[in-house]
């Protein structure tokens, strides 16, 4: 691993994302719907509208990012050409997902404003979502890595955003099987955090158990990456 | 430079490379024609180390292909035949950041720029980008690391004229500064232009190798074609008969002869003799 190769990886996809609609449009998703919740829901508690836009930061943008930028790599064959330069796929991994996660830190800090929320109880947002990111673009990756091209991203992809993005969301709707189900979801989790900090005032300390499992869920996901990267690789032998 | 000795590769039940043996030496430019699907590509794969062969050994400056790709590809530059460029970033951003990843010179990305005529053309999307364009970025790509084997692959297919007679220009400048280069076409004028030495390829096999002129020669009907004066068709005369001197040279002397040529086969003739197919 290079910490030269993963900074120009990174600079290349923070270049190459100013002009690449689709991704653009995903990040611009949860602004629209916190803009419109707040705006246009009346008595909406801030907290509320923050955690749905930040949920949606989380499992799609964590998601379809990483997602697309490996597929769309190699649809048009730039990652033959990466694999023969010096970088290695951990550099890459590293370089894209670096990417994503720090865009994502910078949408939270915004989203907070824009929601019209205080930075000053902040920090326990930030280190959830930055956990649960982390989850996300690893799951990411793990759809790049099975897609063949963009479009099968969509496919791959679809079903596992919905899970990680609705489950969540109907499970506090309901006492059911989807509560049961959510359990098992890291986005379920952080939003249950996110509702503790928001809407209750709780603080870093007191969301420990949540922090914990995301944490575990990392693992799971990083490990599932391995797994998959080993069987499949960034190129296969055509 | 470059040994392949047996080099083979399956695919499924199609053999796309048999028990292909050839040498490129320092400073040499080889071709390797065929005709599509005759397993050019799978070779260039080989060699640079992104697929693994299914037979044989190659070695390219005494480094196994399948064991050191790493060292062997921090040597060599491509330039394939699908243009997998950035679309989106210009041609500046594009070659800094192969210049990042390789820690090369930034400096150099001006100086190819200008050799190629792209100068003015440095903050262009590369997505808006002619083919002619588009491949010269390619070319200077693979040189920003200062490589010393390049491999091309169809480098000039489906470029207009002017751009193609570029490209060449800068092969054979590249040359002769010492490069070795490696490339694949189906374009038999490309090669005559440019090679030192070729190799066929057909269906996976090499089907003939040497110099252009020693394999014209070896090929050659070995005769001779004279219009004389007042005649409207030309006279085939055989080389190796032994009047055939002597009635050129008294033709010569009387001053009957129009036009004299030899009978040598284009490299184009030569596959088509060896293959029954054509290149194209």
């Amino acid at each position: 691993m290079s910490t030269r190769r993963v900074l120009a990886i990174f600079l290349k996809e923070a270049q190459d994302i100013r002009t690449n609609k689709n991704i653009l449009l995903m990040y611009l998703l949860p602004f629209v719907i916190v803009i419109i919740y707040k705006n246009f829901i009346p008595n909406m508690p801030v907290g509320f509208v923050l955690s749905f836009g930040l949920m949606f930061l989380a499992a799609l943008v964590g998601m379809y990012v990483p997602a697309m930028l490996i597929a769309e790599e190699k649809e048009k064959c730039t990652l033959d050409v990466l694999m023969l330069s010096p970088a290695t796929p951990l550099d890459i991994f590293l370089g894209k997902g670096l990417l994503t996660f720090v865009s994502i830190i910078i949408c939270t800090v915004i989203l907070i404003f824009v929601a019209g929320s205080s930075l000053s109880g902040a920090a326990p947002i930030i280190v959830g979502m930055a956990l649960t990111a982390v989850f996300c673009i690893n799951f990411g990756m793990i759809i790049g890595l099975l897609a063949q091209n963009q479009m099968a991203t969509g496919v791959i992809g679809t079903p596992l955003y919905m899970i990680f993005l609705l489950v969540p969301l109907l499970a506090q709707l309901s006492d059911s099987f989807i509560t049961k189900l959510a359990l098992l979801l890291p986005t379920h989790h952080f939003f249950n955090m996110l509702r503790l900090v928001l809407e209750d005032g709780k603080g870093l300390g007191e969301t420990i158990n949540q922090l914990a499992i995301i944490l575990a869920s990392i693992i799971v996901s990083f490990i599932l990456l391995l797994v998959v990267y080993k069987r499949r690789g960034l190129t296969q032998d055509r | 430079m470059i040994k392949v000795l047996n080099l083979s590769k399956r695919y499924g039940q199609k053999d796309a490379l048999k028990d292909a043996s050839f040498h490129v030496s320092r400073g040499e430019i080889f071709g390797f024609l065929g005709p599509n699907g005759a397993g050019k590509t799978t070779t260039i794969k080989i060699l640079s180390g992104q697929i693994a062969p299914t037979g044989g050994t190659a070695y390219i400056m005494d480094m196994d292909v399948t064991r050191e790709q790493s060292r062997i590809q921090a040597n060599m530059g491509i330039v394939p035949e699908k243009a997998n460029l950035y679309e989106r970033l210009t041609i500046e951003q594009n070659l800094d950041f192969f210049c990042r990843l390789y820690n090369a010179d930034r400096s150099q990305i001006d100086y190819y720029l200008h050799r190629v005529g792209l100068l003015q053309e440095k903050s262009t999307p590369v997505g808006k980008l002619s083919k002619g364009m588009k491949q010269k970025v390619l070319l200077i790509r693979a040189l920003l690391h200062k490589p010393s084997l390049l491999f091309l692959d169809e480098p000039t297919s489906g470029l207009d004229p002017a751009s193609a007679a570029t490209i060449h220009t800068i092969l054979r400048q590249l040359n002769e500064e010492g490069m070795t280069i490696f490339l694949t076409s189906h374009n038999m004028e490309e090669v005559e232009k440019l090679c030192h030495r070729v190799a066929f390829l057909n269906e996976g096999s090499i089907v003939a190798a040497g110099t252009p002129e020693e394999l014209k020669l070896q090929y050659a009907a070995r005769q001779l074609r004279v219009l004389l004066e007042g005649e409207e068709t030309e006279r085939i005369l055989e080389i190796d008969e032994p009047q055939t001197a002597d009635a050129v040279a008294a033709w010569l002397r009387a001053g009957k002869v129009r036009s004299i040529h030899s009978s040598e086969p284009t490299l184009a003739d030569i596959f088509v003799r060896l293959t029954g197919r054509d290149i194209q």
